[in-house]
């Protein structure tokens, strides 16, 4: 009966539209004039519509009185077709101006962008593939408001920290959260060895990603925004969209191949002097590796040249033979993709590779990526889509930096009159070092080639979802995700190594899991003509595991048999965490005549890490989108778009697992000072030690409150757009383990505390300024501030460590002030002292050196504002591109610079080399109450510039870190199809391209402005030592369609 | 079909929504303990302290009493930095009496079984508060270790933390006098003696001793209570000194050595990391006896290298020897040396009727026999005969005599040295060049961490004020 009614209603419509209908048919291709498959046509005014075929051909039947069809194809500008009196048409896409532009939202779901009540930034897969960043993270320095990228180092497989719209968590949970097709994955990095005893930096969770399988990247920068997200996004999200299998314009596979090969150079030389030899006190010193203040280098005839011993004449070295000891390095970057598709099912495999060499001798890191993307559309109602990203990255050799690790090799171990090629070769034939520059001291070729730091990680991230459509307007869909990363590192010091002269290695093994789903049900309806609405129900469960096995071993009877069983001394460690946590959440969006949507959520968490009492917790959110230019009409030639977004936001959050107990921990090190640790078992005794944190006593969970108002207006037909928004977010309850007086015998306390404020404004500019014939010039410009407050710690506290570094330096939070830099500086005349002198350091009146003073906070470590200047310019097949990455504020303190002063070994050090002379800047305190002018003479400049860091004072290496970077450059032409012809390649594009391009601007003398010690691990930013150079990369890049 | 795709959904929403609660119950951590056995915690103090001592201590102060010409970043010049600063504070306060609490606090309810334990405990205790006060002058103590009560402590004054830890020592003995004949075993846990309390209750006697050596200068009481402690049981032979024993494994060899041989070279004599100041060489060439040459190696014979000098990976001056810094040295930290010469001089003071001559003689041939005669400083390389030439030749002694041989004493020895030099004066140090102060550094400045997070942390007197129980 039911199917009888159902076929009747059929007729009735059947009979309906055929009644007065006519047939419209025609071709939809893009610019280039090729055919897009399935583009949806429908008769505007009706529900009749179609899809095109393989051709781009289309037949559609359209009721009487039908003037206009809508055209729409993912990724194109929909058009309107006047149709009136033509039964033919023939349609042209174009790319680019997308007036309804489809976002990736939180849990992948698809909105138009005019229905956002909040900032989504979006970058597709060309801008990711410009120029191909080998991690994907740089990919977006200098494209995204609101986003400060920082990558650490030129060295292989170097991490990235990315943090959204500043910082605002005292205990490190600034990092967004990273989901690939609707999976959570995990971006974050451990630490290898200690920033203190020498940092390897093995690279952080998102580097996996293969540019060539995202189709785009979303960007989430509120509250608001991550809502659905949960406590996890509190920082943001970036949401990943891999690509999906498309026919090829045939209709056949489609096969895709892009390569590029680069060579990657040192992107910073310091200015070394070449003027004095090495030595110390105008005395040459044959062994003074680094520390140039000898005798003026004139050639003269030498009894002991460095190494060899030999006698003879000194050389100079152009720029201290660093870039013979940095060679160039080469990255070769493949990938081949293969895909398919129709309208019921797709699919695309990819297999991409990355082999790298780096500048570092001995380094090289090799990745292949193997993912898998497929869908299908078993039914009108069932859909299932299934994804596997595979990825193995094997480096060896990457560098080490900080300090405390005889493996670094930093900018100020050269000489001025030492030539690279005395180190050569570094082994004899029984194994043993040789041609090193002291007895002490190593060889470099012999640890960068000798002593290993290999990392093998596998990753694998596998997703899975099912939609069903139970009724019309109510699906199901069913999400279920894993992450798994293994890690293994190996990290070796050679038998023979100075410093580790017995030899030793460490096996550290490090397991990540993450399991993710989500169950999702989504009912949209039109209510009336004007209201729409859709309701979206969830439920989300997600559990992560860590377990960390390691092995150190000492002192080696067999050199390079690395077993236990050949050392003296095997320490074994482990660790293990694990947490879970349930979600249910729900959001309403109510639309009103498409100029209006009002969007609530809310989220119920329940986390493992929280007390049973505390561990569940709530928050809403809410946001409206407001289209002024259609609900007013405004529109003209003038204007062309006006939207409101407005957006309110709570954020709950909860903590690392196994926080709430108090513990005796088994210890197997006592630590000490240089890293000089005793081991346990001791003297066969075992060891137990309390923790040093006092547990809460009543954990409440975070509680983040966002804001934010923005407009988006769009000017000359879309070619002049902007996009601005001012947000805030308070931070408060924050989960910390708040430093507590040692005397208590305690270090810290976890509880509740503190409140940080993140303030600031960001605008995009989007322009297409100049177009006529077939040149274009596209440009964007986005700029994003954000001050970060640190409104209130806790009673007596007036700062947090946030990180450590060397030498009294350290990264904290301050009340009343933000992330700040903490060091000590020169001892100064107070301004309330004197008006004169007010300022000027103080000199020590016994030897002319300058005092240190009271440690203190130097500025801010992030800046005040992050600008990128994208660029594209066509002229025909011709494509230009360049963006500048300019940043501004923030200070760092360099190591580098440090040691490249005080060893005498760049040009500012040249001055007042031979007598004494006076530091004019400082002042003598008469002990009166009065000062006077400097009067002590040092001895020479180098007594004045190796005291510049007596007493542990940091204040004259500490640098405005502001810098202005041409970041990218690509150069493309894409051979016209008429070239081609009916060749099996569809298309091809060769292009120039270079990355780091060139430091337009830097405050900060001899280095990279960007180095930092860190990696993405922690907080720490405003601190480099020793870290390998930034590199700058040109080459070119082969794009082939089969 | 339907069915079956609807069957399928369902049990995957069932599957995904059973058993949340036992799912969130997994919040406790595998692989730690909540209570620990005193065997277990009390190696960890013994350890941790000794090792971040010599690491911190005995590698960056040592030039401040002069033992050494040079030590790397020092604090000889004035400035105390953070690190040395904080890290010691943090052994101090954290690493070793925030366990000892803890251990203290166990032992005391379980009564008098444990009297051993709690007394041990209490002697550490005393020991860190002691050695604090040495280095900081005010430091918390009353209010210390309460977190709950006292969030942010106040600081006593030096005297207050002397009498306190001497008060503590007391108990400790008491405890030790009132065990009965069911203790626990500690043997494993003490690594100092291996649970014999007899010896710990010298130990304790013997650091009230040194205390109350120390204030003397300033507190009148003194005296009469150095003559009764020094009527109870003390240190006297080798047998009783306190000490951690390191080994000549990898591991567990003490840091003096692993500092050399990780950042120099194969040995202290190959690279002289470790060299003696003129001052502390110069005195043991004339006074010290046929320990000279078995501290120190001078192959040049170019004596020692000036104040302030390193002389980083090339021996052309005098090193300390190979004798010494040796994997299995030990950390001392009581040498019976110490208590033949306080009685010495309160001897030859008349504070007490202690011989003044017998018991010098007592101190150097104790000293020999450490370093160089039967003791475990550099065994078998003095004679009997050497020792006995030494001490017969050696001259009548002098308060001169007694007080450089307390400073001879402290060699290698950071904070005992140091207090020596502050308390006599004895011997002269020379002048540090470069140096930001009037005179040698006389106190460390307040870490950082505790200046930040406690408000009761007094603003720093300059580096060179003396402490209150200096003259």
């Amino acid at each position: 009966m039911k199917k009888l009614s159902l076929l009747l209603v059929i007729f009735l419509f059947a009979v309906g539209f055929s009644y007065g209908q006519r047939t419209v048919s025609g071709n939809i291709t893009d610019a280039d004039g090729l055919a897009l498959i399935g583009a949806n046509v429908i008769a505007k005014g009706s529900t009749v519509g179609t899809i095109t075929d393989i051709d781009g051909n289309f037949t559609l039947t359209v009721p009487e009185g039908t003037t206009e069809l809508e055209v729409s194809y993912t990724g194109y500008a929909d058009q309107t077709i006047n149709i009136d009196g033509l039964s033919n048409v023939v349609i042209t896409m174009q790319e680019g101006q997308v007036l309804k532009e489809v976002v990736i939202t939180a849990l992948g779901i698809e909105k138009e962008e005019s229905t956002l009540g909040y900032s989504v930034d979006k970058i597709d897969s060309e801008e990711l593939t410009k120029a191909r960043a080998t991690n994907i993270v740089n990919s977006l320095q200098g494209k995204v408001t609101g986003v400060q990228i920082n990558n650490s180092s030129g060295n292989l497989g170097a991490s990235s920290k990315m943090i959204i719209r500043g910082a605002t968590s005292l205990s490190g949970r600034n990092n967004p959260l990273w989901v690939i097709d609707g999976m959570p994955f995990n971006n974050s990095q451990i630490d290898g060895v200690s920033a203190i005893s020498g940092n390897r930096d093995f690279g952080n969770g998102a580097m996996v990603v293969n540019p060539d399988d995202v189709e785009s990247m979303s960007v989430l920068k509120g509250a608001a925004a991550t809502a659905l997200y949960g406590s996890r996004a509190a920082a943001g999200a970036i949401i990943v969209t891999t690509k999906r299998g498309k026919a090829s314009k045939d209709g056949g596979a489609r096969v895709e191949l892009n390569s590029s090969y680069r060579w990657d150079n040192m992107f910073v030389v310091p200015d070394y002097q070449q003027d004095y030899a090495m030595g110390s006190q105008a005395k040459y010193d044959s062994s003074s590796i680094g520390f140039d203040w000898g005798p003026r280098n004139v050639g003269q005839t030498v009894n002991s040249l460095p190494v060899t011993g030999e006698s003879g004449a000194l050389q100079k070295i152009d720029n201290n033979g660093v870039q013979d000891f940095f060679t160039t390095g080469r990255t070769l970057i493949n990938n081949v993709a293969i895909s398919d598709g129709n309208e019921r099912m797709d699919y695309r495999i990819s297999m991409g590779a990355l082999n790298q060499t780096g500048i570092v001798p001995g380094s090289e890191l090799d990745r292949y990526n193997v993912s898998l993307n497929a869908g299908v559309n078993h039914s009108d109602r069932l859909k299932s889509r299934f994804g596997v990203q595979f990825t193995k990255t094997d480096s060896k050799g990457t560098a080490a930096a900080g300090a405390n690790d005889p493996n670094i090799i930093g900018l100020s171990s050269f000489s001025s009159t030492l030539d690279q090629a005395v180190f050569q070769p570094w082994i004899d034939d029984a194994g043993n070092q040789i041609n090193q520059p002291t007895p002490t001291s190593n060889n470099p070729y012999w640890i960068r080639h000798e002593n290993r730091n290999d990392r093998d990680d596998t990753r694998v991230l596998a997703n899975m979802q099912v939609t069903y459509g139970l009724f019309d307007n109510l699906d199901i869909t069913g999400k279920v995700g894993y992450d798994f990363g293994q890690d293994n590192r190996f990290i070796t010091n050679k038998k023979g190594t100075a410093q580790v002269l017995e030899g030793d290695f460490l096996v550290d093994k490090i397991n990540q899991t993450q399991f993710n789903t989500d169950i999702i049900a989504n009912y949209g309806i039109d209510v009336n003509e004007d209201v729409t609405l859709n309701v979206l129900g969830g439920f989300n469960y997600n559990k992560r595991k860590l377990v960390r096995e390691g092995l150190f071993s000492q002192s080696l009877l067999v050199p390079e048999l690395f077993d236990p069983g050949n050392t003296e001394l095997n320490v074994a460690n482990r660790g293990f965490s694990e947490q879970a946590l349930f979600g249910l959440y729900g959001s309403i969006d109510i639309g009103y005549k498409s100029w209006a949507t009002l969007t609530l959520t809310g989220r119920n968490d329940w986390s493992s890490t929280l007390p049973a009492n505390n561990r569940s917790y709530f928050y809403p959110s809410a946001s409206l989108a407001f289209v002024f230019s259609d609900a007013f009409d405004l529109t003209n030639d003038m204007f062309s778009y006006g939207k409101l977004r407005l957006s309110y936001a709570q954020v709950g959050n909860d903590t690392g697992p196994y926080q709430l107990d108090f513990n005796f921990n088994p210890i197997s090190n006592a630590t000490g000072q240089y890293g000089l640790g005793v081991n346990f078992p001791f003297d066969g005794r075992l060891a137990f030690a309390k923790s040093n944190t006092i547990p809460p006593a009543d954990l409440r969970p975070e509680q983040q409150t966002s804001y934010e108002i923005g407009a988006e207006l769009d000017f000359f037909d879309y070619r002049l757009g902007l996009d601005i928004a001012y947000f805030k977010s308070e931070n408060k309850d924050q989960i910390l383990a708040l430093p507590i007086p040692e005397s208590t015998g305690f270090a810290s306390l976890r509880t509740n505390v503190g409140q940080v404020n993140t303030s600031g404004v960001e605008f995009t500019i989007d322009a297409v300024p100049v177009k006529f014939g077939n040149f274009q010039w596209n440009t964007a410009i986005n700029y994003s501030s954000a001050k970060v407050e640190v409104v209130e710690l806790a009673e007596g506290v007036d700062r947090v460590l946030i990180s450590s570094a060397f030498n009294s330096v350290q990264v904290v939070a301050e009340e009343g002030a933000g992330f700040e830099l903490l060091a000590i500086p020169f001892l100064r005349v107070e301004d309330s002292l004197s008006t004169e002198f007010g300022g000027r350091p103080l000199i020590n009146p016994v030897d002319g050196t300058r005092l240190a003073g009271e440690t203190r906070t130097m500025g801010s470590v992030l800046p005040d504002f992050n600008m990128g200047f994208v660029n594209s310019f066509d002229v025909g097949n011709l494509n230009l591109s360049f963006t500048i990455d300019w940043r501004s504020g923030g200070v760092m303190k360099s190591s580098t610079v440090e040691n490249l002063q005080t060893g005498g070994l760049v040009t500012e050090t040249l001055g007042n080399r031979e007598g004494t002379f006076i530091d004019r800047e400082g002042v003598i305190d008469n002990g009166d109450g009065t000062f006077r002018e400097n009067d002590i003479p040092l001895a020479n400049a180098q007594a004045f510039w190796t005291s510049l860091d007596n007493n542990s004072v940091g204040e004259p290496f500490i640098y405005d870190a502001s810098f202005v970077k041409l970041r990218e450059v690509a150069l493309n032409y894409t051979l016209p199809q008429s070239l081609l012809g009916d060749s099996f390649i569809k298309g091809l594009t060769l292009g120039l391209e270079s990355r780091n391009v060139w430091l337009i601007y830097s405050e900060v003398p001899h280095i990279d402005p960007e180095s930092n010690l860190f990696g993405a691990g922690q907080d720490g930013w405003g601190v480099e030592r020793s870290s390998t150079p930034g590199t700058r990369s040109i080459g070119f890049n082969v794009k082939a369609t089969f | 079909m339907k069915f079956i795709k609807i069957l399928s959904l369902s049990l995957l929403v069932v599957f995904l929504s059973t058993s949340c609660e036992d799912q969130l119950d997994i919040n406790t951590n595998p692989l730690v303990a909540t209570s620990a056995d005193p065997n277990a915690v009390l190696p960890y103090v013994f350890v941790q302290y000794s090792n971040r001592y010599v690491t911190e201590l005995g590698t960056r102060i040592l030039d401040v009493p002069q033992q050494l010409s040079f030590c790397y970043n020092s604090p000889a010049r004035g400035n105390t930095s953070s690190f040395l600063t904080g890290n010691t504070w943090f052994m101090y306060y954290n690493q070793v009496l925030g366990n000892l609490q803890l251990v203290e606090q166990d032992a005391e309810a379980a009564g008098i079984s444990n009297n051993n334990i709690n007394a041990i405990a209490k002697v550490m205790k005393a020991k860190a508060y002691f050695e604090l006060s040495c280095i900081w002058g005010d430091i918390p103590f009353t209010e210390a270790l309460d977190g709950a009560t006292y969030p942010s402590p106040n600081f006593d004054d030096q005297q207050t933390v002397f009498n306190g830890c001497i008060d503590i020592l007391d108990e400790a003995m008491a405890l030790i006098d009132a065990i009965g004949d069911a203790s626990v075993n500690v043997g494993q846990g003490d690594l100092i003696y291996g649970g014999d309390m007899a010896k710990w209750r010298k130990w304790a006697n013997s650091i009230k001793i040194r205390i109350l050596m120390l204030m003397r200068n300033k507190d009148a009481s003194a005296d009469s209570r150095l003559a009764a402690a020094l009527g109870e049981p003390v240190i006297e032979t080798l047998a009783d000194m306190a000490a951690v024993r390191y080994l000549d494994t990898p591991g567990e060899a003490i840091s003096y050595e692993r500092f050399v041989s990780s950042f120099f070279g194969p040995d202290n004599e190959s690279t002289g990391a470790f060299s003696p100041s003129p001052v502390s060489f110069d005195l043991m060439m004339a006074k010290g006896g046929p320990r000279a040459n078995v501290l120190y190696t001078d192959t040049n014979g170019n004596g020692a290298a000036d104040i302030g000098t390193t002389t980083p990976n090339a021996a052309t001056n005098a090193v300390v020897s190979n004798n010494i810094i040796r994997r299995d040295y030990l950390h001392v930290m009581f040498l019976p040396s110490e208590i033949s010469y306080y009685r010495a001089e309160l001897g030859m003071l008349g504070v007490t009727g202690d011989d003044v001559q017998s018991n010098f003689d007592a101190g150097l041939r104790s000293d020999c026999e450490f370093w160089g005669g039967s003791g475990p400083g550099a065994s078998g390389l003095i004679s009997a005969a050497d020792i006995d030439d030494y001490i017969a030749n050696y001259g009548t002694v002098t308060m001169q005599d007694i007080h450089e041989q307390l400073y001879l004493a402290g060699f290698m020895r950071p904070v005992y040295s140091w207090n020596t030099v502050r308390r006599t004066g004895v011997p002269t140090m020379e002048d540090y060049p470069g140096t930001g102060i009037s005179s040698m550094l006389k106190r460390f400045d307040y870490p950082p961490d505790e200046v930040a997070s406690n408000v009761n942390t007094p603003a720093n007197p300059p580096t060179d004020t003396k402490m209150w129980f200096e003259n």
